[in-house]
């Protein structure tokens, strides 16, 4: 190679690199107007909140004195890619399982939980052929959740143990998402799945499995979905969170007071039948909420078990300072008072 | 000062033309450029962890021996459904290229069932191969398949005319010794191409393969558990960059088996 090429060669890698350092500045959000809310969603009925809100314009229609003209809604397989868009500075709010923000927030993420979402919610559904009498008769079991880190794992694990089964050894977990899981149950791949609703549901009604135990039953009030807003929004237009909390309240009453619209409104969103939608909020054991209180504590918990997980990657367990603000949601519970 | 001026231009100029040396510089260069964004500009390690933490999360998992695990459970894969794709892929190539007729039956069902993402198969793996290294090879199979049976094709369709005609003249006037003594040997370059081509796009899916819980170790189920779904992009990071070494492995492998072993004869043709 000559001196010539050699020169080529570095001033393209130099180039490169200029080209990355621009892409990287221009990718880094700046401050600018806020006039596009983005919200990141996913399609089960634990989050119909945002659905309710969606679809009869609440957004929209109480956040346009703050300048917002649009609000687009982003819907996500699970959290972690939704924690990532909201990395990457593509969603300013998230309706989100509350383990994916702990451990983006571990790792760097800007963000807090202002509100809570839904409480318990997921099912235990076993093979028909299975004869499920207590937790023991699960020895041996294959059973589908999502993967460690998660609510679902977190939850069925603790359980097992509080019943004297050592979940490494007694039984199978495979991890997996909860599309796959249905089809592994309803394959026989896996004698039963503990997953979210409306997925236990659904395995009920196509005959695949039948739901045995709540997440209720197996840790009483646990948190699952939580609303997450970033920390850019914090700063930067806490007028615009209060607003979006109190949206989020009015929905999740509106919910509470009308089950069967609520169900209506999820159908007509993923393009269900609306029955398979009432069967499952008929059958789960979870109930929607605004309160980031009453989650708190079963969510540190779940910030111990991350923690726990991933020594000695992280140096300490995250605080509720640097997981939450509830402030938002308790100037807007005074100011009603 | 001025009379020191060209040897030391013409050593640094030989230094150069040193065989990798210029590889080794630009590698540096990269990896210089990558750590200085990662630590300096983007400041974050969720949206771009630094050089130094992926090499540290790499001999950590090396270390630990669950690299070597992971290395192993995927090949294993690989090698299910590579032999899977070998074994139909060829066969199916051969007859296709071969015989007019077996072309016009096959066309429309390869062309349909070529296109379909290997990942969109993932729910019947599950059903007909339940939780097994069997699933996760079918994947494979899906993904290595069509390169190989494309490129047989495609060899035995570029038979030398001439080739033919003389083994003809021969005597060789069966399809049967015809295929075995003349399209055979001229097609083996673009089946190995294939097989090459196939080991990479296998490769490819292996991450798809081992997503859905078919066993509890290996490169593509370690990048969901402990990168991807814990945001550790670290070792997200660490296990792509295996899932590239361990392809590069195997490529230069397959060239040396294929080029200096298989094809020796072509090197006395082809340049």
């Amino acid at each position: 190679m000559t001196p010539k090429k050699i020169l080529v060669v570095f001033v393209l890698i130099i180039a490169a690199a200029a080209l990355t350092i621009a892409a990287v500045s221009f990718l880094t959000p700046k401050k600018q107007s806020l006039t596009h809310l983005r919200i990141g969603y996913q399609p089960s009925t634990h989050q119909i909140a945002h659905m309710t809100a969606m679809e009869k314009g609440w957004w929209e229609e109480g956040l346009a004195k703050f300048g917002i003209e649009e609000v687009s809604d982003y819907e996500f397989p699970s959290g972690p890619p939704e924690m990532q868009a909201m990395l990457a500075g593509d969603l300013d709010i998230a309706y989100v399982g509350a383990t994916p923000p702990i451990t983006a927030i571990y790792e760097g993420l800007d963000a807090k939980i202002v509100a809570g979402v839904q409480i318990q919610g997921s099912h235990l559904a076993l093979r028909l052929e299975i004869n499920y009498t207590g937790p023991d008769d699960l020895r041996g079991l294959k059973i589908a959740t999502f993967p460690p880190g998660s609510i679902q794992d977190t939850v069925l694990r603790k359980w097992l143990i509080d019943n004297g089964l050592d979940p490494e050894n007694d039984l199978e977990i495979v991890a997996m998402g909860a599309g796959e899981a249905v089809s592994a149950i309803t394959a026989g791949a896996v004698d039963g799945a503990f997953l979210p609703h409306p997925s236990p549901a659904v395995i009920e009604l196509e005959g695949s499995g039948k739901m045995v135990v709540g997440s209720g039953e197996m840790w009483t009030n646990h948190t699952c979905c939580c609303l997450v807003v970033s920390g850019r929004l914090i700063k930067e237009y806490p007028d615009v969170v209060e607003q979006i909390i109190r949206i989020h309240i009015n929905a999740t009453e509106y919910n509470k007071s009308h089950p069967d619209e609520a169900a209506e409104i999820y159908a007509r969103k993923v393009g269900w039948e609306v029955e398979k939608v009432q069967y499952s909020l008929n059958t789960w054991d979870g109930y929607w909420v605004s309160d980031p209180h009453i989650g708190m504590n079963v969510t540190l918990e779940y910030a111990q078990v991350i923690y726990d997980l991933n020594k000695p990657r992280y140096d300490r367990v995250l605080t509720e300072g640097e997981l939450f603000d509830t402030s938002f949601y308790d100037n807007i519970i005074a100011k009603e008072a | 000062m001025t009379q020191l001026e060209p040897p030391l231009k013409s050593k640094t100029r030989s230094f150069l033309k040193k065989k990798g040396i210029i590889e080794i510089f630009s590698f540096i260069a990269v990896v210089g450029i990558w750590e200085f964004v990662a630590v300096f500009i983007v400041k974050n390690k969720f949206a771009l962890p630094s050089f130094h933490s992926v090499v540290v999360s790499f001999f950590e998992f090396l270390s630990s021996g669950v690299m070597l695990m992971d290395i192993l459970t995927s090949l294993l894969h690989l090698a299910i459904g590579l032999t899977a794709a070998v074994c139909i892929g060829i066969p199916i190539g051969a007859v296709t290229g071969w015989f007019r007729i077996a072309d016009r039956i096959a066309y429309p069902i390869v062309e349909i069932l070529r296109p379909i993402p290997p990942l969109a198969w993932i729910p019947f793996a599950l059903i007909w191969l339940h939780l097994t290294h069997y699933a996760a090879g079918f994947i494979v199979f899906i993904g290595a398949t069509f390169p190989i049976l494309i490129n047989t094709y495609a060899g035995f369709r570029n038979v030398p005319k001439v080739l033919v005609e003389s083994a003809k003249v021969l005597g060789c006037t069966k399809d049967h010794d015809l295929v075995k003594a003349v399209a055979f040997p001229s097609a083996l370059p673009f089946i190995t191409t294939g097989i090459r081509i196939g080991t990479g796009v296998g490769w490819m899916c292996i991450v798809a393969a081992e997503y859905f819980g078919v066993s509890k170790s290996g490169l593509g189920y370690r990048l969901w558990i402990e990168g991807y779904w814990l945001h550790h992009m670290d070792n997200f990071l660490a296990y792509m960059i295996t899932i590239g070494l361990v392809a590069l492995v195997l490529d230069r492998f397959f060239r040396y088996f294929f080029e200096e072993k298989l094809l020796k004869w072509r090197k006395e043709i082809v340049a």
